[in-house]
């Protein structure tokens, strides 16, 4: 009983940390994810009375990443409903070019701005359309729930170190006078520490286990039921294999760093 | 012979000097010799004893320990001379946690010899010491003469050039006490380590031919 409550004792804020660390990696995925979608569906329009290619607007602004040309019969037509065809003819003659520009990623406002005010400096354009208001409420959304979530991601870490500290001090305590022991008797403090690696270890490699278990359940059960379609739809965003790894070789360098902190204070210091 | 053990001048003291509890000793103590070391309590015997492993550094003077400069003695030098020592202490500083077999070749552990070594190390010396039976048993187990018992052997277990000794006897009934002088005179006599023992009575019957020291106001001398 009071070995499962020793290790519990390590495993609980490890997990904390750990959970810490798989959010980064979870939000980071997530928002890059979203980020992306988001870049995809949002364009700026552009009126033109020259075609544009791709080479030559991103020489203009290297944020802008393609030109996709909007079809101008499509326009023409909806422009023309119910007129005769030499008035057809003639709007088509007139009718300038349209085009989608997508950018190479989710930017602010200001970006926008920029991107609207060099594109307007080339002979030709006669209309830059950011959609700005749109655009900003939800960038701004974006950014806020990203800041909010580093917030508590940093919490967490924080209280989760406090109670590593924590158990290292217990763990000074119960183990403080085998290790002087070992060192009278001339044990180096790879070997006095031995124990507490072992002990460590395992504790890291539950921890990572048990850690891993709850994204998978995030991903395999909470997903399909989650009212975020973009979650729904994109399950893996909640774990991939590759974070176990990540997260047992952390666990791993936290247990070295506590390890040889409780080794360290109790060393035995010469005395007079 | 050669000196295991050379004092010149030594001065030992706490607190940075403030507190001397050892004042300009001269001595030496050869390889197979026995030492008693006596004195009132307070005077400073497990002090000098403590300077003899590295747990205390000399404040001024010399000390030398198989060959190893005491006041310049670096950290894994002192572990390796520690690892050729036999320390017993009053409190038996046996680990709880491990059983008595385990506790008896923790000087093997260290040195890294074989589970069949330390097993076959530990049935002879536990055999020796008469505890066989409780091999399997932990420290707190047994009783305060067992334990010191399991001390010595473990003291023993390396086959140690020096046995260094504080107070071995001082919570043992009379009996426990006669096994642990019998252990540590064949040691001496038999191993021909050098034996350094403080204590504050020497034990009115001893076999072997031995040496003692006595500690008063700060000054250590010679019993002839």
């Amino acid at each position: 009983m009071k070995s499962i409550k020793e290790h519990l004792m390590f495993i609980l804020p490890l997990m904390a940390m750990l959970i810490g660390i798989e959010f980064i990696l979870v939000f980071n995925r997530i928002t890059s994810s979203y980020e992306n979608k988001l870049k995809n569906e949002y364009a700026i329009l552009v009126v033109s009375k020259k075609t544009l290619k791709t080479p030559f607007v991103r020489s203009i602004d290297n944020r802008i990443d393609t030109v996709e040309p909007m079809n101008r019969e499509e326009i023409a037509r909806e422009v023309t409903a119910g007129m005769q065809d030499a008035a057809i003819a003639a709007i088509m003659k007139d009718l300038p070019y349209f085009y989608r520009i997508h950018l190479t990623k989710y930017f602010s406002l200001k970006d926008l701005k920029e991107i609207r005010d060099n594109l307007k400096k080339v002979n030709g354009i006669l209309n830059v359309e950011i959609f700005g208001k749109n655009y900003h409420s939800k960038h701004s959304m974006f950014e806020l729930v990203k800041m909010l979530l580093n917030i508590f991601i940093v919490m967490l870490f924080a209280v989760s170190i406090l109670l590593v500290i924590k158990q290292m001090q217990v763990w000074q305590l119960a183990h403080k006078e085998r290790m002087q022991i070992m060192e009278i008797f001339g044990a180096p403090m790879m070997l006095r520490s031995g124990i507490l690696f072992k002990v460590a270890l395992t504790d890291a490699f539950i921890a990572t286990i048990l850690n891993m278990g709850l994204f998978i359940y995030f991903k395999n059960k909470w997903a399909k039921t989650s009212d975020v379609d973009f979650i729904k739809n994109n399950p893996d965003l909640l774990f991939n294999i590759s974070d176990f790894f990540l997260l047992f070789l952390l666990a791993i360098v936290i247990v070295i760093i506590s390890v040889f902190y409780v080794a360290f204070k109790s060393r035995e210091v010469p005395e007079g | 012979m050669a000196n295991v053990i050379s004092a010149n001048s030594l001065t030992l003291a706490y607190d940075k000097g403030k507190t001397v509890v050892i004042n300009d000793a001269t001595f030496t103590i050869e390889q197979g010799e026995f030492v008693f070391i006596t004195g009132p309590s307070g005077s400073g015997k497990s002090t000098l004893l403590k300077s003899m492993y590295g747990q205390i550094k000399p404040y001024k003077g010399k000390l030398s320990v198989g060959g190893f400069d005491m006041n310049r003695i670096k950290r894994n030098q002192l572990l390796q001379l520690r690892r050729n020592m036999g320390i017993v202490f009053q409190d038996y500083k046996l680990i709880n946690e491990w059983t008595v077999e385990k506790n008896v070749v923790l000087p093997l552990i260290i040195t890294g010899y074989s589970l069949d070594v330390q097993k076959v190390q530990a049935e002879k010396l536990l055999a020796h010491v008469k505890l066989s039976e409780h091999a399997h048993k932990y420290p707190l187990e047994l009783s305060g003469g067992e334990q010191q018992r399991v001390g010595v052997a473990r003291a023993l277990s390396k086959n140690p050039f020096l046995i260094l000794a504080d107070e071995p006897t001082g919570n043992l009934d009379e009996f426990s006490s006669g096994v642990v002088w019998d252990l540590l005179e064949n040691a001496c006599d038999q191993l021909n380590a050098t034996v350094v023992v403080v204590t504050h009575k020497i034990p009115t019957i001893f076999n072997i031919p031995y040496r003692h020291f006595i500690i008063e106001n700060g000054g250590v001398h010679e019993v002839h």
